[in-house]
Order: structure tokens, then sequence, then C-alpha cells
């Protein structure tokens, strides 16, 4: 069966991995993880989940004390479409080999080519030269993306022609390289430009309505489904029995997707409103997974309390404490959970039961909607429930589903253990006495 | 074929980077990732007698004494063969495997296979024409199954003393 399923899934990985466009999305995106999650702080202080925090604070600071905070986190949030743009088109410069922060910067303004810079206020005459946030925002994400890989694409086609002003030798070498984009530059802008026009005799008026219409909609939409989920859980922990990062797969694939709807929750939150998605990258994070990809947390309780073979035994302590700030290495090469069909089977369904049940607790209201706050991954179990829900009852589920996770695991992890044992034992009678080697009684003649 | 695995403390099954002091130790069984070689050993008639190990960091700071004591272990067991690898893009776990793997094939003339990604520059460069290393991705990398059969086709080769050149040609550094 797992030859089967390599023959099907390796070219897959493989696609997937080696698409220079879905690398450089999935990359664009780390490129922002950082100012979301400083950015989510500043929000989440402004808005803690404690009753009188607000009170507390206004008593010290004064009224405007949360706009000081709020004008931080939107720094960020409000122009996170744009940010996507810069990212992405960096990333996607990198891998097409050409100058990234010069493709980075032509993509930014392709984009801002296509965006309404003119704004019609009442009570003003003449319109205002403005930006209405919510193109630069969680709504412009797909354009966001569209556009940095057309204009890098395009960029890096007519570099790569030689299509370019070249400067004669002794010239500065940043000199050279600025009349080097010229033309390169000058055709992405000119196509954004005839593209912005064609767009203003249609009916979308503007590329970003057309483009959040008939792509940001429908695949946010097929997205954010249970079989979306399914399937996604499923890729991050099937390839990792290849010895393959599934995440790293999945995402490629699910980061703009998730992403948004991540946004749109944080979006939600911060301006008070209710909260739209339940699939966000929290609810993924915090309510599927405990100790990394696996839910492998559960997996090192059992090992630690309930396995008698040494080797698990002090795998299991040894990888309790990174397992509670979500790292599985360890585990993952050390136990190994690559190439091992025993574990691999809770190590597939542990997630897979945790995120049914967790989005029946949260369809029944049990649990609250996360608010999107990005969390490092790595925070630890409790606080992440607490954090991103501002619900003690979500802390109890973590733990409750950490407790199911250990029932999984235990009757694939106690097989090993025997497996192991017996192992254990035979070395040793091997041994005479013991199965550890010793260094201390080597000869070292003639080396 | 008797094979004998060199390991660091996360192939090993000793904990994560956090854990590089782990001192020299040995057993006579397959532990930790040795394990993922299972399926494929039939394939060349392959058993793994024994696994060695040491600590990344220790070895580092004890570069000579754990070379010495390696090689004198090996000489011990005298397996057929040992792999050191597979190193993934733990570069100070290539390094070792490099430079203990080519002391065990220059001393005592046990063929030694190691495998590690590019990543670990240092240990590629130290021994490239004189160890075989084998190519694979780095961790969580596409194409590791490839390379542990791989590791094992060209143990086999080496220890029936078959013509190695293109194998290394189209899979080593």
């Amino acid at each position: 069966m797992f030859d089967a399923l390599e023959k099907t899934m390796m070219p897959l990985a493989e696609k997937l991995g080696k698409n220079k466009v879905l690398v450089a999305i999935r990359d664009g995106f780390l490129i922002t993880t950082p100012l979301i999650i400083v950015g989510s702080l500043f929000l989440l202080f402004s808005n803690f989940p404690i009753p009188g925090w607000e009170n507390f604070w206004t008593g010290i600071l004064g009224n405007q004390w949360s706009s000081w905070f709020s004008n931080v986190s939107g720094a960020v949030f409000d122009v996170v479409g744009f940010l996507s743009c810069l990212g992405t088109a960096y990333a996607y410069g990198r891998e097409l080999e050409v100058d990234p922060i010069q493709s980075a910067a032509v993509a930014v303004v392709g984009f801002l080519i296509l965006t309404p810079m003119r704004m019609n206020v009442a009570g003003v005459a003449d319109p205002l030269g403005a930006i209405d946030l919510q193109y630069l925002g969680t709504n412009g994400i797909f354009l966001a993306l569209v556009v940095a890989i057309v204009s890098v694409l395009i960029y890096a086609f007519v570099s790569k022609r030689g299509w370019t002003i070249k400067m004669p030798d002794g010239v500065p070498p940043a000199v050279s390289k600025s009349f080097e984009a010229l033309i390169p530059s000058g055709v992405v802008m000119l196509l954004f430009f005839f593209i912005r026009i064609g767009f203003e005799f249609t009916s979308y008026e503007t590329v970003h309505n057309f483009i959040f219409e008939i792509l940001q909609t429908p695949l946010k939409g097929a997205g954010n489904t249970l079989f979306a989920q399914i399937i996604y859980s499923l890729a991050c922990t099937v390839f990792w029995f290849f010895g393959i990062n599934g995440p790293a797969v999945a995402n490629s694939v699910f980061a703009p997707i998730s992403k948004v709807l991540t946004m749109e929750n944080l979006n939600a939150f911060q301006a008070g409103k209710e909260l739209p998605n339940i699939f966000t990258d929290p609810f993924s994070n915090f309510f599927t997974n405990y100790g990394g990809g696996g839910s492998t947390l559960s997996l090192v309780i059992v090992m630690v309390i309930f396995c008698k073979s040494e080797r698990i035994k002090k795998l299991g302590k040894l990888s309790l404490v990174p397992g509670i700030f979500g790292i599985n290495e360890p585990i993952i090469f050390g136990l190994p959970i690559v190439l091992n069909p025993i574990i691999i089977i809770p190590f597939i369904l542990t997630p897979t039961i945790n995120l049914l049940l967790s989005t029946a607790v949260t369809k029944l209201g049990i649990i609250p909607y996360t608010n999107g706050v990005a969390l490092p991954w790595t925070t630890p179990i409790g606080f992440s429930g607490y954090l991103s829900t501002g619900s003690f009852l979500a802390v109890i589920w973590q733990f409750l589903l950490l407790g199911l996770g250990c029932f999984i695991y235990y009757p694939f992890i106690k097989t090993l253990d025997k497996q192991y044992l017996k192992e254990e034992a035979e070395a040793s009678i091997r041994k005479d006495e013991e199965e550890d080697l010793s260094f201390d009684d080597l000869n070292f003649d003639d080396l | 074929m008797k094979i004998l695995m060199i390991f660091d403390q996360i192939q090993a099954g000793f904990g994560g980077k956090e854990n590089g002091d782990l001192e020299l130790g040995g057993k006579m069984m397959p532990i930790g990732s040795a394990n993922m070689f299972d399926k494929y050993l039939a394939d060349v008639n392959g058993q793994i007698i024994g696994t060695l190990y040491c600590g990344d960091d220790f070895y580092l700071n004890n570069k000579d004494m754990v070379t010495k004591k390696l090689v004198a272990m090996t000489k011990k067991l005298s397996p057929d063969v040992v792999i050191c690898g597979p190193a993934f893009n733990y570069e100070k776990y290539g390094l070792l495997c490099s430079e203990v793997g080519q002391a065990i094939e220059r001393k005592i003339q046990i063929p030694v296979v190691a495998a590690m990604s590019v990543e670990c520059t240092e240990g590629i460069a130290a021994n490239k024409n004189n160890l075989t290393i084998v190519k694979m991705p780095k961790k969580g990398g596409i194409g590791l199954t490839d390379s542990l059969k791989k590791i094992l086709e060209l143990a086999s080769l080496k220890v029936s003393d078959q013509p190695i050149g293109q194998f290394v040609k189209a899979n080593c550094y």
C-alpha cells in the first residue's frame, strides 16, 4: 500500500515543491508573517480577553489608548495585500534569478497602477487623492499575488532577452543596474497601464473587483470547507511518512486561502465585528495539532508514562519540553516516524480526528471562533487556546483533545514498545550482560 | 552484508539539537532512524548489526578522541560496511560523517558510505574526493526514500568489490 502511495504522492510533492510560482507565494507570505505576529500582539494587548481590561487602562492612559495600539496593528493588517505583493514579487524574482528588490518594487508599482487613487468624499467638491485601504488589505491579497507573479514574469522575460540599456565599463554597478531595470520596468508598467484602462470599460470597473469576485471569493469558499481542511490535514501528515515536510507542500497550495480566512477574522476582531470563518491558521495550529505535526505531544506523553523500552522512554523524556513548544524533530527522525508503518497510522488519524471534533464543537458554539490573532506556532497548549479565542472552555477543549490523542496513540506505540523491548533483550543476550557497548577497553594498536 | 550505523544524537533518538553534548555510545542493534532502512534491507541482503552514536557538539569538541574510538570500535565489531548518515542538512553531523568515515576507510580498510545534503558544505568539501558521499535531500525535502535505497545499493557494491565509478558519478558529490 505504501508503495502505491509513494508512486502517487512523490511526483505530486516534487511538482508542488519545484513550482516556482507556488514557492514564491509560500515564501512571500513568510516575509509578512513576523509583521503580522507583532501587529497581532499589539491588537491582543488592546483587546485582551479579561473583563475590565479596557477600563483599567483607560483609567491610566486616557480614552485614546486603544487607538495607539490599533495604529500599529492596522499598519500591518490594512496593507497586508500590499505587503504580500512585495514579498511574493521579491521571492519570485529570486526564483527567476533577476534582481529581487527591483522585482518587488516594480510589482508594487504595478499593483498601485491598478488601484483607485482618487476618492469621493461627501461634502468635498473635488475627489481627494487617497487610497481606500480596503484595496490594500485582505481583499487585495489575491490580486497582489497575481500582479506580483505577472509583473516579475514579464520583468524577467524582458531582462533575460537582453532588452536592457547597457552602460560602459567603469560606470558604478549600482548605476548600471538601475539603467538595466529601466526597459523591463517600463514594459511592466505599460502593461498595467493598459489593463487598468481596459477594465474601466467593463462592468467590474477595476481589476480589484474582478479578481476579488472571480478568484478570491470562490477559492476562499472552496478552502473554507471541512472537506478541504481534511485534505490539508492529510497532506500535512502523509507526506511525513516519506520524510517530506508535509505542511511545506500543503501550504504551497493552501497558504493564500488560509491567509485570507485568517485575516478576515483578524479584521473583524479589530473592528469588534462578528468573526466570519472557522478555518483560520490559529484554528489549524491550535485546535488540530499539539506538539507539532501529527499532534505528537500526545504520543510523547504516552511514551513517557506507559512505555517500558529504554530507548522509547528516554526519547520521550527528551522530547517533552520541545514538544510543549511544538517542536517534534527528535521524534520524527529519532523514533522514527519517517517510514514507520505502525506509528504513521495514529500520526495521520489524530490530527484528522481533532479537526473533525474541533469543527463540530465550534459549529455547535461550545468554543468560540478563533480571532485570527497570529500567535507564533510555538505558543504552548493552553495559552494558545485562550489567546486565540478568549475562552477558558477552549483551553479545556485543547486538553481533552490532548488526552484523546493519548488514547489513539497508545495501542500503536505499545506495539512498537514491545518490539523494541524484544530487540533490546536480544541485544543484551548477544553481548552477555548488556547491550550498551563500552568504549573504555578498546585496542588502539596499529591505528 | 553486516552493516554498522554511525549516528548523531538526533538520528539515534536521543533528543534534538539542544542535546549535542551526548557522549559517545553504541548499541548492538539498529536504533533510532536506522529503522528507516528496514524495508530496503532485504533487497541487498543487509543486516544492521549495531549503531554507534555521538552528539554533534561532543564530536566537534573532542574530534581526535572520538574519531580514534569510533575507528577502534568499528575494527572490533568488524562489519562489512559502515553507513555514516543520513546526515540530511545537519552540518555538524555531516562533518562527523565525512571525517570519521574517511578515517575508517583509510585506517582499517572497511568500506564506508556517507550521505548528506548539499547544505553540509564543510563535510562535503573535506572529503568529496576520497570518500563516497551519497547526495540526499535536506530534512523534509523530497527524495529521502530514493537516497536510502542508493545508500544501500552503494554499500552492497562496495562490499562485493564491484566497480562503483558510474554509480558514484551519478549519485555522489
